[in-house]
C-alpha cells in the first residue's frame, strides 16, 4: 500500500515513542486546589492517572479510566477538588505547587461566559468575545489559551483557536499559522489534538486552517501583517455563519516577540487587535506590557463597542524557561509528528521521487543583516526586494519542510503569500546528478504542481527518515 | 502491578460501566462488550460483577444488564460464556420472577437464542450448554404451570431449588431493598405481577414483601439516587435562574434566591444532612422553583405554596407532614405543551400530589425511551391523568395534554423557565414581581416559609454534617469555603482586580453541573436524557474509533482543507444526533453537488458485500476513513439500486445509455441505519 522506494520507512514509527511496559507508581496525594508539576525530557515518558477525585490539565480533565503518558512535555496537572494520581515513569523535575493562579484562569473564563451568554442573547448579532493573548516568551501564553479552550469545550462551547507564534506549531508544524474551532476534547498528551487523518481518531481531530509564515520572528518578516489580516478575514467569514462558533468568539495565541516593542509602541498588537477587532487583550506577567497597553487601549475608548479591556494576570510559577535547545526539539517532535503521528497512533506518510524541474518552489526573502529588505537594480536605483524569489531545490534544501500551497506557481507574489497551506513536504534528499529529488508526503497521491514554500524556519530536520 | 489488583481495577470499571446502564441502550452495551472482550484474562471478575448486578439492580435495569449478559457470550463467547454459565440457572431465575410479563417475555426470548449456536457464527454449538438452558426451561415450565392455577401472583412461587428460594424474598438482594424511601412508581412497590386495575393503592398490601410492611416512624431515608435527583434538580435551578437573573442583575429577591440555592449546592455536596431535612430541602427546592412567566389567567396572588394537601386514601405517607409537595399545576402554569390542542380530559382528581420529582423521573424513567414497554407505574390514583408531560393546567384554557410524546426533559425544563418572551434582551423588566411571598426588602418581618430567605436561615442552622459520602477530600474546597457572598452572580467584570477575587462556587460549573463523566476522554455530560443521550452517542463514538483493523490499514494525515472550505466547515459534534447520516447536512448547501469522483458510500457491514468489485470495470473499491461521514467509505463510489458503482464509471456508462445521474448519494450508511431499526432488540447490537 505505503510506497517507500530507497526509504527505510519502516523503522520510524516505531523508535517514536517506548511506553514503559509495567512501570512502578507511586501514589501522588493533591490536597484541592494545588498542581503537580513535571517536566519531561524527550527522552523520558511520565504516566498519570487519576485513581480518586478530579484533576485536570490546563483544563482538561483527566478521565478516570485512562492513563496518559506524557513525553517532552512540561505541564502541570491541577486539582479543584482534591485528587490522588497514580504516577509512573521518568521526569527531569516534579513537585507540588500550592500557589497557582488557576482562580484567575477561571474567573476569566466566567467571565467570557458572561460575553457569550450575551452573544446568545443577542440572537447571535452580537459576536463572543475576541481575545488575545499576549506576554514574553515562557510567560505561560499557550497553557492559558489551552486552559480558557478546555472550559469553553467543557461548558460546550464551541471557542475558535489562532495560532498566531510561529515557535510553535497548533495543530500544524512550527512556522504555520493556525486557525481552528474546537468543539471536542482538547487533547491531553499531543499538546492540542491532532488535525484530520485518514482513519478514526480516538480524539476527535481538529479541522484547522493553516498558512505558511515560515521565518522564526513574526517582526522580521513582511508578511506578518498581510497573513494576520488574511486569517481575520477567514476567520471573521466563518463566523459570521458557524453561530456556534460566533457564540463563543475567538482566543488567540501570539509570539512572545510582538510583546516586546519598541520604544512603547506595539505595532504588531495593534494590528492584530484592529484586524480581529479583539475586545479583551490579556496581558501576562509583564508588568510593563500591561501598562503601555492599557495606557494605549484605555484612551481609545470613545465607543463603547470598539473598547479594549486590558487586563494583566500573574505569570504561573510553573512556567518553564525552556532553553533553545529544548524548543529545537519540540520542533522537530512537531514536525515527526505531522508525518508519523504518536507513538501510540502511528501515522503511515508516504514516500515519492520527483523530478527537480517539476517543483515550484518559493523561497521567502530575508532582509540582509542590516534589516534592510531594498536593493540596488542594474540602474543603480533602490529597489525593495521581492516577497519570494523562484529557486531550484539543491543540496542545500534537504531535511527541510516545503509548504504546499494553493496558489499555482504562476500567481502573483502576493497570490502566494495569502495562499493557504495544504500540507507539507520533507526533502528527504536530492540527488543533483540525477536532478531528482526524495520526498515524504503525509500521504500517497497529491499534485505537487503548486506554489512550494520554504523559509529558513523551522531549520532543516536532521533523520526525520533513514 | 499485580493480577489481583488489576482484576479489581478491571471488575470496578466494568461495574461502574454497568451502573450507568438504564435502558438498553446499544452504545453502552456494545462498550460492555468491548471491556469484556478486551479483558477476557479478567473474565471471571468481570462475569461475577456482571452477575451481581443483574442480581442487585432494580427490576427495571435487570434486562439492559442481561442484553448485556448476552452480547457478551454471543460476541466474545469463551472464557464468558463458562463463568456466567455456571451461575446462569440462578442469575436468569432470579431476574425472572421480579419481573413483569412483558420483560419476561423478552428473558424467554433471550434464553431461546442461547439454546442455539450463534447465528452466522462457524460454531454449531449452541451459545450455552444444553444442561444450562434445560434446568432453566424446566423451571419456566412449571412456573407456568403454577402460575395458570394460582390466580393470586404471591402464591405463584414456582418450586425451585433450595438455592433459590430465598431469593425473591429480598435476602440474597442487597441491603437496598432494606425499608426505605419507596417511589410511588417503583415497580418494588408493588407485586411481583402487574396490579389489576381493581387494586386500589391499599389493595397493594395483601402480603407484600415484609420489608415494606414495617412501620415507618421516621421519614424514610432518601436514597442515594433521590438524593442525585435532588442535586441535579437544584443544579438546575442553579443554571436557570442564573440566567433569569443575568437579564435582571439589580433584583435582589432573584439574587437571594440564587445564594440561597447556591448554599443549598455546597451543603448537598459537602454534608450528609438527614432524611428529614433532605425531605425538607426537597420542598424547598420545589417552592424555589423559577417563577412561571407571567400568564394572564395566573392571579397575581396565587401563592406558589399550596396550603396541605389531603393525601389520597391509603396514599403511603412519603413527606413529612409539615409541607405537602407543590402542586404541579402551580409549578408549571406557564407552561403549555408544545403539541396540539386535543379534548380536554376531565379535571384529574388530585393532580397536586403529582410534584416535580415524579414528573422527573417518569420523563426519564426507561419506559420513556427504550422500546420495550414497561407496565404503567403504579399510580391508581392518578388514573384519570394523563401522562405527566402533558398534565392539565387547571387554570389555562383548554391545555392540550398530547398522546404521549418523549418530551425531552431538557425541552420541558426550559420552557418551564423560559423568562418570559424568548430572546429578552437584558433591559427587559422580566420577572422580578412572581415572587409573591418574598417582599421587597422585608427584611423585618419573618421570612415567608418557603422563600429564599428562609431557606437561607434554615440552611445556616443545619450543623455540620459528617463528609458525604464521596471521598472526603473531594469535599474540602467547597466546605472551606465561607457561606456563598450574596453578590457572586454579578456579572463578573472584565477587569484586573477582578480575575483576582476567589469565586471557587463557579467551578461547579465546569464539574458538578455535569455529573455524568465519560470513564475513558473524561468528557462531561448531564444527567438529563438529553445529556444521557448525548453520552450514548458518545460511547458510540467510542466504540466506533476503537476499530482495532484501523492502525493496519495504513492511516496518513490528510491533507488541510483550503480557505473557502474551511469557512463553510462546521464542526460535527459526535454527541449529536444523526450526524454521519446525511453528508450534506453537515457541508452547507453550497457543497451538495458533489465532484463525481468526491462521492462515496459507506463500506457495507457484510464481509462479502464487502469483496463485491465496482459491475462495471471490475475493479474494486478503495477504503478510506471520511471525517464527513464519521466512517470508512468507499471514495468514487455511488449505490445504484442496491449495488455500489464507481461514481465516475457510473456516469460513464449513464451518458452513454441516457440515464439519469441519482442525485442524492443514497448512502450505504444511511441504509444500515434504517435497517438497524427493525431489527430484533437482541440483535442490534450485532450490527456493529
Ligand atoms: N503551571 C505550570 N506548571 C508546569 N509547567 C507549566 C505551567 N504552565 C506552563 N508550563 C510550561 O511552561 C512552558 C511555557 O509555557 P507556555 O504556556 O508555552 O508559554 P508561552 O506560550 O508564553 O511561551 C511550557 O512548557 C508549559 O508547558
Ligand atoms: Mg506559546
Ligand atoms: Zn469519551
Ligand atoms: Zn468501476
Amino acid at each position: 500500500m505505503i510506497s517507500l522506494p530507497g526509504l527505510n520507512l519502516s523503522s520510524q514509527p516505531a523508535q517514536a515513542q517506548s511506553v514503559p511496559a509495567e512501570a512502578v507508581t507511586r501514589t501522588q496525594d493533591l490536597a484541592a486546589n494545588t498542581e503537580y508539576r513535571f517536566e519531561v525530557g524527550f527522552s523520558r515518558t511520565l504516566t498519570v492517572k487519576l485513581q480518586s477525585g478530579t484533576a485536570e490539565l490546563f483544563g482538561t480533565e483527566l478521565a478516570p479510566s485512562t492513563t496518559y503518558s506524557f513525553t517532552g512535555t512540561n505541564g502541570a496537572i491541577f486539582t479543584w477538588h482534591g485528587c490522588k494520581l497514580d504516577v509512573g515513569g521518568d521526569v527531569e523535575s516534579d513537585y507540588v505547587a500550592e500557589e497557582t493562579p488557576m482562580m484567575s484562569f477561571a474567573n476569566l473564563h466566567f467571565a467570557l461566559e458572561n460575553l457569550r451568554d450575551r452573544s446568545i442573547a443577542s440572537g447571535s448579532t452580537e459576536m463572543g468575545p475576541r481575545v488575545l493573548i499576549v506576554g514574553p516568551d515562557n510567560s505561560g501564553k499557550t497553557s492559558l489559551v489551552k486552559t480558557l479552550t478546555a472550559y469553553a469545550v467543557k461548558t460546550d462551547r464551541q471557542p475558535m483557536v489562532v495560532n498566531l507564534d510561529p515557535r510553535q506549531g497548533m495543530l500544524s508544524v512550527p512556522g504555520s499559522f493556525s486557525a481552528a474551532a474546537f468543539s471536542s476534547i482538547v487533547d491531553m498528551e499531543e499538546g492540542w489534538g491532532s488535525s484530520s487523518i485518514t482513519g478514526p481518531s480516538p480524539v476527535p481531530v481538529k479541522m484547522p486552517l493553516v498558512y505558511h509564515y515560515g521565518l522564526k520572528d513574526p517582526e522580521e518578516g513582511r508578511t506578518f501583517k498581510s497573513l494576520v489580516t488574511r486569517m481575520a478575514l477567514a476567520v471573521t467569514s466563518r463566523l459570521e455563519e458557524d453561530k456556534p462558533s460566533k457564540q463563543a468568539g475567538f482566543i488567540i495565541d501570539s509570539s512572545g516577540a510582538i510583546s516586546q516593542g519598541k520604544n512603547g509602541v506595539y505595532d504588531s498588537i495593534e494590528h492584530i487587535v484592529s484586524e480581529f477587532s479583539v475586545n479583551v487583550l490579556i496581558t501576562l506577567g509583564s508588568e510593563r506590557l500591561y501598562s503601555d497597553l492599557s495606557r494605549k487601549f484605555n484612551a481609545r475608548t470613545t465607543d463603547p463597542s470598539e473598547s479594549v479591556s486590558v487586563l494583566r494576570l500573574d505569570k504561573s510559577g510553573g512556567c518553564v524557561a525552556r532553553s533553545e535547545d529544548y524548543m529545537r526539539s519540540l520542533r522537530h517532535a512537531q514536525i515527526k509528528e505531522y508525518f508519523f503521528g504518536r507513538g501510540d497512533e502511528p501515522l503511515a506518510p508516504s514516500s515519492q521521487t520527483a523530478d527537480v524541474a517539476d517543483l515550484h518552489v518559493f523561497r521567502i526573502v530575508e532582509p540582509d543583516p542590516s534589516g534592510s529588505y531594498t536593493t540596488v537594480d542594474e540602474y543603480g536605483i533602490s529597489v525593495e526586494k521581492p516577497l519570494f524569489e523562484p529557486v531550484k531545490v539543491d543540496e542545500r534544501m534537504q531535511n527541510q519542510i516545503l509548504a504546499i500551497t494553493t496558489a499555482g506557481p504562476k500567481d502573483s507574489q502576493d497570490v502566494i503569500r495569502d495562499a493557504s497551506v495544504r500540507g507539507y513536504i520533507y526533502v528527504a534528499s536530492v540527488d543533483e546528478a540525477r536532478r531528482k529529488v526524495k520526498l515524504l508526503s503525509p500521504l500517497p497521491g497529491g499534485t505537487l504542481d503548486t506554489a512550494l514554500v520554504v523559509g529558513s524556519w523551522p531549520e532543516p530536520v536532521e533523520g526525520l527518515v533513514g | 502491578m499485580s493480577l489481583p489488583a488489576a482484576a479489581a481495577e478491571v471488575a470496578a470499571d466494568f461495574r461502574d460501566a454497568l451502573q450507568d446502564l438504564r435502558m438498553n441502550s446499544r452504545p453502552e452495551i456494545s462498550n460492555l462488550t468491548l471491556i469484556a472482550k478486551e479483558n477476557t484474562e479478567y473474565a471471571e471478575a468481570i462475569s461475577t460483577e456482571l452477575e451481581k448486578h443483574i442480581r442487585s439492580t432494580r427490576p427495571e435495569w435487570k434486562l439492559p444488564a442481561l442484553y448485556v449478559l448476552d452480547s457478551i457470550v454471543k460476541n466474545v463467547g469463551t472464557p464468558y460464556t463458562v463463568y456466567i454459565g455456571r451461575n446462569l440457572y440462578r442469575t436468569f431465575m432470579d431476574g425472572y420472577l421480579v419481573m413483569d410479563q412483558t420483560t419476561r417475555k423478552n428473558m424467554e426470548g433471550l434464553l431461546k437464542t442461547w439454546k442455539m449456536p450463534v447465528p452466522e457464527s462457524m460454531d454449531p454449538r449452541p451459545v450455552f450448554p444444553t444442561e444450562v438452558t434445560q434446568d432453566i426451561e424446566n423451571a419456566l415450565a412449571k412456573f407456568r404451570a403454577a402460575q395458570q392455577q394460582v390466580q393470586r401472583p404471591q402464591h405463584a412461587l414456582p418450586p425451585r431449588p433450595p438455592s433459590l428460594n430465598v431469593a425473591w424474598k429480598g435476602t440474597s438482594t442487597p441491603p437496598q431493598n432494606a425499608p426505605r424511601y419507596v417511589a410511588p412508581n417503583d415497580p418494588r412497590a408493588r407485586p411481583a405481577y402487574p396490579p389489576t386495575p381493581q387494586q386500589g393503592p391499599s389493595a397493594h398490601a395483601p402480603t407484600p414483601p415484609p420489608a415494606y410492611h414495617q412501620p415507618q416512624q421516621q421519614a424514610p431515608p432518601m436514597s442515594s439516587v433521590d438524593l442525585a435527583d435532588l442535586k441535579t434538580e437544584v443544579t438546575q435551578l442553579i443554571g436557570a435562574t442564573q440566567n433569569i437573573f443575568a437579564q435582571n442583575p439589580t433584583d435582589a429577591a432573584l439574587r437571594m434566591k440564587l445564594s440561597a440555592l447556591l448554599s443549598l449546592k455546597q451543603v448537598l455536596d459537602t454534608q450528609t444532612l438527614p432524611p428529614q431535612q433532605l425531605e425538607a430541602v426537597r420542598q424547598q427546592v420545589r417552592a424555589l422553583a423559577p417563577p412561571p412567566a407571567p400568564t394572564p389567567t395566573l392571579a397575581p396572588s396565587t401563592p406558589v405554596y399550596p396550603p396541605q394537601h389531603a393525601m389520597p386514601p391509603g396514599y403511603p405517607p412519603q413527606f413529612p407532614p409539615m409541607s405537602a409537595p407543590p402542586n404541579l399545576a402551580q409549578l408549571l402554569p406557564g407552561f403549555r405543551p408544545p403539541m396540539q390542542p386535543t379534548p380536554q380530559p376531565a379535571p384529574a382528581p388530585t393532580p397536586s400530589a403529582l410534584n416535580l420529582a415524579e414528573l422527573l423521573k417518569r420523563v426519564s424513567s426507561p419506559a420513556h425511551t427504550n422500546a420495550a414497554p414497561v407496565p404503567a407505574p403504579y399510580q391508581p390514583p392518578f388514573q384519570g391523568l394523563p401522562p405527566p408531560i402533558s398534565t392539565p393546567v387547571p387554570v389555562v384554557q383548554a391545555p392540550p395534554p398530547a398522546a404521549t410524546p418523549p418530551v425531552n426533559l431538557a425541552a420541558l425544563l426550559a420552557q418551564f423557565n423560559k423568562p418570559g418572551a424568548a430572546p429578552s434582551m437584558p433591559s427587559t423588566p422580566t420577572q422580578s414581581a412572581p415572587f409573591p411571598q418574598l417582599p421587597p426588602q422585608a427584611t423585618t418581618t419573618a421570612p415567608a416559609l418557603g422563600s429564599a430567605e428562609w431557606l437561607l436561615r434554615a440552611l445556616s442552622s443545619v450543623p455540620n454534617g459528617t463528609p458525604a459520602n464521596g471521598t472526603p477530600i473531594a469535599s474540602q474546597p467547597m466546605a472551606r469555603q465561607p457561606s456563598a457572598p450574596v453578590n457572586l452572580m454579578e456579572q463578573i467584570e472584565l477587569t484586573t482586580v477582578s480575575m483576582k477575587k476567589p469565586r471557587l462556587h463557579l467551578v461547579s460549573r465546569l464539574y458538578e453541573a455535569k455529573p455524568n463523566i465519560c470513564a475513558t476522554c473524561g468528557r462531561r455530560f448531564e444527567s438529563t436524557p438529553e445529556g444521557k443521550e448525548k453520552k450514548a452517542r458518545h460511547m458510540d463514538w467510542h466504540f466506533k474509533v476503537k476499530d482495532p483493523d484501523a492502525a493496519k490499514r495504513g492511516v496518513s494525515r490528510s491533507w488541510y482543507i483550503p480557505e473557502k472550505e474551511w469557512i463553510e466547515y462546521r464542526e460535527v459534534d459526535e454527541t449529536a444526533p444523526n450526524q454521519s447520516n446525511d453528508p450534506s447536512s453537515t457541508t452547507g448547501a453550497t457543497k451538495l453537488k458533489k465532484q463525481t469522483k468526491d462521492r462515496y458510500v459507506s463500506v457495507p457491514q457484510d464481509v462479502t458485500l464487502q469483496q463485491v468489485p465496482c459491475p462495471i470495470c471490475q475493479e474494486k473499491f478503495e477504503t478510506q476513513w471520511n471525517v464527513e461521514a464519521n466512517d470508512f467509505v468507499w471514495m468514487d463510489a455511488l449505490n445504484v439500486g442496491g449495488k455500489v458503482y464507481h461514481a465516475t464509471c457510473f456516469e460513464e456508462y449513464s451518458k452513454g445509455a441516457g440515464i439519469e445521474m441519482p442525485g442524492t448519494p443514497d448512502s450505504v450508511l444511511g441504509k444500515r441505519k434504517a435497517e438497524l431499526g427493525t431489527n430484533g432488540e437482541g440483535k442490534k447490537i450485532r450490527a456493529y
